[in-house]
């Protein structure tokens, strides 16, 4: 039933970012992806205050064979793909390991230790270097920005679902992308979703030439 | 678009632990639902609704959680199935209830889902309701997987018609939120016939009056179907042992924790050294089956979060079994082996396991470990929650400190369950000042307006949402008026339950399923009470506080409506009230004697210092447009126009 | 020079120690200070190093030779009454709008005058609301007597100064009691060197005040002896009546002062200043003359005021008599001498270190006048 397979079984990869980015909804657009190819897909997800500014983390496992614990063991998740620069530097610190790779929205959302001066955003070098130090392979994406000139931040989080796919670790690509999207949103949303898939492959293919 | 009601059987779909829930609620054909919203329950109802129509099902949101209960047992009563949703405090509310529920038992199949929160990921305590079960002699089961949460749940109505009670059904956030892979059973015919038969005897199951009395009867009765439970979980395919024949260490598990320990297992690969004993009917444990595993082992390893229930049960268990099944060593949360509070995760589990086995155990590279800690400290700095931008909370905050301050006298507020409890936290300017269960708020503000007798002076404002209003503030703002107390209550009415989605209440004119309903008018209510009522909008910060400050010299009982709809409710969402500006030329920054007002004291995410201009700046993409750092900035640097 | 500090310091200095006067310098100056029935607070703390709330607070230190050097061009030397170049007797002339005056009703026709005049662009007055006072903001000299009559409780009327400073006007008359017009006076000397500060005050009326009463404690003693009824007026009438008579639309009342004295904050008791010496013209009562005032003419522009006010007709002056005099130099010489012993109590006279951040600052040859003049 399983068509291609997976860079590890389990893999493990976290989506981490905060309240109001659509974190959830990416952990589920690629979950569904992948759970329609036959894969056993455990996602675990912790959005209880992830209205109300705090971080949230998606942990979404895939394997062949079973289901899994939806909390990733410590220092085991093969891919971090973060909304926020500081929730990636949060979750690899946790669940990170020198084979980890990393697609990283470079949008700051400010916290309001930052917003109201009692803590300092770290510097977008220092995001970088850290960044760098703590993963095999890197990808810092303007997904935000891209997605404002598509009309709406919110598609920050399907731009990096098509950096994701363009990666390659899992078989997840444009045609199974569209049948979920197809299935889960309104219709006149489908298009839109697409453009923004097609741009975050794009992202990561220039990125690597 | 909710699949839950219409995929068929033998489809294999994604579903979150609510969503397999919902499902097996709907293939067991259960025909009433009833619940309170609360994290991570609410999805279940919400699902419920969604397919209420084509499945025939009655959804409700109901007042609160024990009347969620009531609403449910009717059902029951009436011969059909059906189900009470709520999170774990809600199990304590409706508890009273519950109690009476079981010494007269149900009829039509009737089951309590209880959704619980272990490391309080979304609650304001780490309680949990297992106990329940044992202190209301009802069986009790706990699904450890995303299929068995489906398939549990649709065994737990055929269970509960043949012991003729109630059945628990405990699930937890890393299931209630997590999702995994179902494959779905029949959807039933039902054709549901509602009667209530009460002419047959007293002590008539079927056809006699429920009531409690006589209460000996009663309790006997609870016992025998406690015991007829015990008889049908002591062969049950929910419970399952993995491991060697005769494993070093026993795990006994359920619920989340059967994943935790299985990749506990395999980090540490002891599979050959370490049996599994994953169980789903966890209250009654059943003796014999026990009893057949629990000598597989000297030691026994108990894995469960929140209370050490289970292991208590076990201890329990082999306490009466010593003679048969040897001498015991027990380890779980109640020796430390595992952490006494917060949730689990396979770490935990393997870290306890290696210690019970004198294994080395860590849980990640340390060298990686040191590499990431500068940047994870120094480059991640702490995400407090927060209300969000445009959130009407905020204002109603920021009005209610400012007019305690003026107010001059050490007022405080008593806070309440809802986004608002954060209140207490920087965002809520930290004047709430006592924060407890649902409606709480009011209960202690009503007791404190009674201490003047003894000297105290202080003014006293609870706060509440709408929905807690509803919940369980009324009876509160009744003993007030009653007692001839002195406080205000700020009722912050966003216009639904909006901390677990927007759930309706008895406030607004669509139910769950949204078909028009009546809706109940808090200014009305409190009105007849007896309370002087004044309504405001929290946006209007002047009027706001002035009525405040009036009403905090009033005396009695006084009840200000803040009324302003959630800025993420879906009237609102995506939408701006106002396009708010910011004129960095106008802006003093640091020359300006507000020192920072709008970013270091109001704490909108939408605003941000910027340290290069060393002026304030508005976050276009964050920024909800609600105006009210216009009215905060003493420069007239922040405009707003109505936005179009 | 005063040391400067911020608002923390402030409250830690004056709030905490209950010094606080409600005088309303630092109200509205900032969005952090607030006033409410008399009483300021500060709605959030604020990390600033030096703030004008505690530059300009006549109860943190208070440099009175500084002052002195720079309103007199002399030393301080703790004259009972202050320096003064004029002291007489006035009432309010025929051409000055009529109220419910105190005693002559001076200050009304000095301010509608200066207004009539455009001397000044507004007027900062305090008006009643019951037994509270309000600060209020004047640009119409048929409005100014509206604020007529003493109000006996220590009230924010400096907020609206603030206030009208930020809608512009520039050249305002402020009338306050002593601890205002040190507030006023410091505030003019720009301590800490704003770029843009212009002095706003065209003219300062200062009163004369013994003791202020606390609004708040002041309020349920008032509700006990006229209950709702509308407040008009409050006096005082000169010893040995030893009461205080209220004025409401219904009744006259009457509390005995063994009933008000414990409602004198302690911030007045601290005070050396009867007459309002920083002012450009001080007014109060006259001993034994119901329907006039003793006026002192202070600084040069207070002349001017008084004199054109006078020439048009708004202001009748007679010769003070030596008896009243003396009087009112006796009892300044008290004032000063008993605010002098309580400050040593405390510590709080020409303290040095730590300590001198609270302290009232004067030249040893005006302690020795003072302690000189109680003697004598």
């Amino acid at each position: 039933m399983v068509t291609t397979s997976l860079a590890a079984d389990p893999y493990n990869m976290i989506i981490t970012g905060v309240g109001g980015q659509g974190n959830v909804l990416a952990s589920r657009i690629v979950g569904n992806a992948l759970s329609d190819k036959g894969f056993h897909i455990t996602i675990g997800e912790t959005f209880g205050a992830s209205q109300r500014g705090g971080s949230v983390m998606s942990h979404l496992r895939i394997s062949t064979t079973s289901v899994l614990s939806p909390q990733i063991p410590k220092g085991k998740a093969h891919m971090v793909v973060a909304l926020e620069p500081t929730e990636a530097l949060r979750v690899l610190h946790q669940y990170g390991n020198r084979n980890t790779k990393m697609i990283m929205n470079t949008r700051p959302i400010y916290s309001v230790g930052v917003i109201c001066g009692e803590y300092q955003y770290p510097a977008m070098e220092d995001v970088k270097r850290w960044g760098d130090q703590l993963t095999s392979a890197s990808w810092l994406i303007d997904a935000t920005d891209e997605a404002v000139k598509m009309g709406n931040a919110i598609l920050g989080n399907v731009i990096l679902i098509g950096a994701l796919a363009a990666v390659g670790d899992f078989p997840l690509d444009k045609a199974s992308f569209q049948d979920v999207i197809t299935r889960t949103m309104p219709a006149n949303k489908v298009d839109i979703n697409l453009t923004a898939f097609e741009k975050g492959m794009e992202m990561v293919q220039q990125h690597a030439a | 678009m909710s699949i839950i009601g219409k995929a068929k059987e033998g489809e294999r779909h994604l579903l979150m632990g609510n969503d397999a829930i919902a499902r097996g609620i709907i293939e067991a054909g259960a025909s009433v639902a009833a619940g309170y919203p609360g994290t991570p329950s609410s999805e279940i109802i919400e699902n419920l609704a969604k397919a209420a129509k084509e499945r025939n099902i009655y959804v409700e949101w109901s007042v609160n959680e024990k009347v969620a209960m009531e609403v449910a047992a009717a059902a029951s009563f009436a011969g059909l199935r059906t189900v009470a949703v709520m999170k774990q405090v809600g199990v304590n509310v409706a508890s009273d209830f519950m109690l009476h529920l079981s010494e007269t038992g149900t009829r039509g199949g009737m089951i309590l889902i209880s959704c619980e929160d272990p490391g309080a990921l979304s609650s304001g305590n780490e309680g949990e309701s297992r106990p329940f079960a044992k202190l209301f002699e009802v069986p009790l089961l706990e699904p450890g997987d995303f299929q068995e949460a489906k398939d549990m749940t649709r065994w737990a109505f055929e269970l509960s018609e043949k012991v003729r009670n109630l059945v628990m059904i405990r699930s937890v956030t890393r299931l209630s939120h997590a999702s995994g892979n179902v494959t779905l059973g029949p959807l039933p015919d039902v054709v549901p016939h509602a009667r209530f038969k009460f002419r047959g005897d007293e002590m008539d199951p079927d056809e006699g009056p429920v009531v409690t009395f006589p209460v000996a009867y009663r309790h006997t009765l609870m016992q025998t179907k406690l015991a007829q439970a015990v008889a049908l979980f002591e062969d049950c395919p929910f419970n399952r042992y993995e491991g060697p024949e005769q494993p070093e260490v026993l795990i006994v598990t359920s619920s989340a924790c059967y994943l935790y320990t299985k990749e506990a297992v395999d980090l540490l690969d002891v599979q050959d050294r370490v049996g599994v004993l994953k169980m789903g009917t966890t209250w009654p444990l059943p003796p014999k089956y026990m009893e057949k595993h629990l000598a597989k082992s000297k030691i026994i390893f108990t894995v469960e979060e929140v209370l050490p229930f289970m292991e208590d049960n076990v201890k329990i268990l082999a306490a009466g079994l010593a003679e048969r099944i040897g001498f015991k060593r027990f380890h779980g949360r109640g020796d430390g082996t595992l952490p006494a509070v917060n949730e689990l995760n396979p770490d935990l589990v393997a870290a306890g396991l290696a210690r019970i086995l004198e294994m080395e155990y860590t849980a990640a590279d340390p060298e990686y470990a040191r590499l990431s800690e500068e940047s994870a400290i120094s480059g991640a700095p702490q995400r407090d929650l927060a209300f969000c931008a445009g959130c009407p909370h905020r204002a109603s905050f920021w009005s209610l400190h400012n007019a305690l301050e003026i107010d001059g006298r050490e007022g405080f507020v008593c806070g309440d369950i809802g986004c608002y409890a954060l209140g207490s936290r920087p965002t809520g300017f930290s004047v709430s000042k006592t924060g407890h269960a649902m409606g709480s708020g009011t209960g202690v503000a009503s007791g404190f307006g009674k201490l003047g007798r003894f000297g105290m002076t202080q003014p006293v404002v609870s706060v509440c949402g709408d929905s807690t209003f509803f919940h369980a503030a009324m009876p509160a703002l009744v003993n007030a008026v009653h007692t001839q107390s002195e406080m205000t209550m700020v009722v912050m009415d966003n216009s639904g339950t909006a901390m677990t989605g927007f759930q309706p209440h008895p406030g607004l004119t669509a139910d769950a399923a949204g078909e028009e309903v009546p809706a109940l008018d808090i200014s009305d209510i409190a009105r007849a009470m007896g309370a002087n009522v004044d309504v405001a909008d929290p946006f209007d910060l002047d009027t706001t506080q002035r009525k405040l400050l009036a009403l905090l010299s009033k005396g009695g009982v006084n009840v200000l409506i803040l009324k302003q709809a959630c800025a993420l409710s879906p009237e609102k969402k995506g939408k701006k009230l106002y396009n708010v500006t910011l004129d960095p030329a106008i802006c003093l920054g640091e020359n300006c004697g507000c020192n920072k007002l709008c970013t270091r004291v109001f704490k909108c995410p939408g605003l941000k210092w910027d340290s290069e201009t060393k002026t304030a700046h508005i976050d276009e993409l964050t920024c909800s447009g609600c105006g009210v750092c216009a009215s905060i900035c003493p420069s007239g640097a922040i405009t707003k126009k109505e936005a179009v | 020079m005063k040391q400067l500090y911020g608002s923390s310091e402030l409250i830690e200095d004056v709030f905490d120690r209950d010094l606080c006067v409600g005088c309303g310098m630092c109200v509205d100056l900032c969005p952090y200070f607030k006033n409410y029935l008399g009483k300021t607070s500060q709605l959030f703390a604020c990390d600033l190093e030096k703030g004008r709330c505690y530059a300009y607070c006549p109860k943190t230190e208070v440099d009175l030779g500084q002052l002195a050097t720079a309103y007199w061009d002399r030393p301080y030397e703790g004259l009972p009454l202050g320096p003064y170049r004029k002291i007489a007797i006035a009432r309010a002339g025929e051409k000055a709008p009529r109220g419910r005056f105190q005693g002559g009703g001076t200050v009304t026709a000095l301010i509608a005058h200066a207004l009539t005049t455009k001397r000044i662009d507004a007027a900062v007055l305090t008006g009643r609301d019951g037994a509270v006072g309000v600060p209020m903001v004047v640009t119409d000299p048929d409005d100014v007597s509206k604020a007529s009559g003493s109000k006996f409780t220590a009230s924010p009327t400096l907020a609206a100064l603030n206030g009208a400073i930020r809608d512009g006007y520039a050249n305002i008359g402020v009338v306050g009691t002593p601890c205002q017009i040190t507030a006023v006076a410091q505030m003019r000397q720009n301590p800490l060197e704003l770029k843009d500060f212009n002095d706003p005050v065209g003219l300062t009326v200062g009163l004369f005040c013994t003791w202020a009463l606390d609004t708040r404690k002041l309020l349920p003693v008032v509700d006990e002896c006229v209950g709702d009824a509308c407040v008009l007026s409050m006096d005082v009438p000169p010893p040995p009546a030893e009461i205080m008579v209220i004025d409401t639309e219904e009744k006259q009342a009457q509390i005995p002062l063994s009933k008000i004295r414990p409602l004198v904050p302690l911030g007045c008791q601290l005070c050396p200043d009867m007459t309002s010496e920083w002012a450009d013209v001080s007014v109060g009562q006259v001993e034994g003359m119901p329907g006039w005032n003793t006026l002192i003419v202070r600084t040069e522009r207070g002349e001017q005021a008084v004199d054109q006010a006078i020439e048009s007709g708004y202001l009748d002056v007679r010769d003070l008599p030596e008896e009243n005099l003396q009087g009112l130099e006796k009892a300044g010489a008290g004032k000063k001498s008993r605010a002098l012993e309580a400050l040593a109590e405390k510590g709080g006279l020409n303290a040095q270190g730590a300590e001198g951040r609270l302290t009232l600052r004067m030249p040893p040859e005006a302690i020795a006048n003072i302690t000189a003049a109680k003697r004598g």
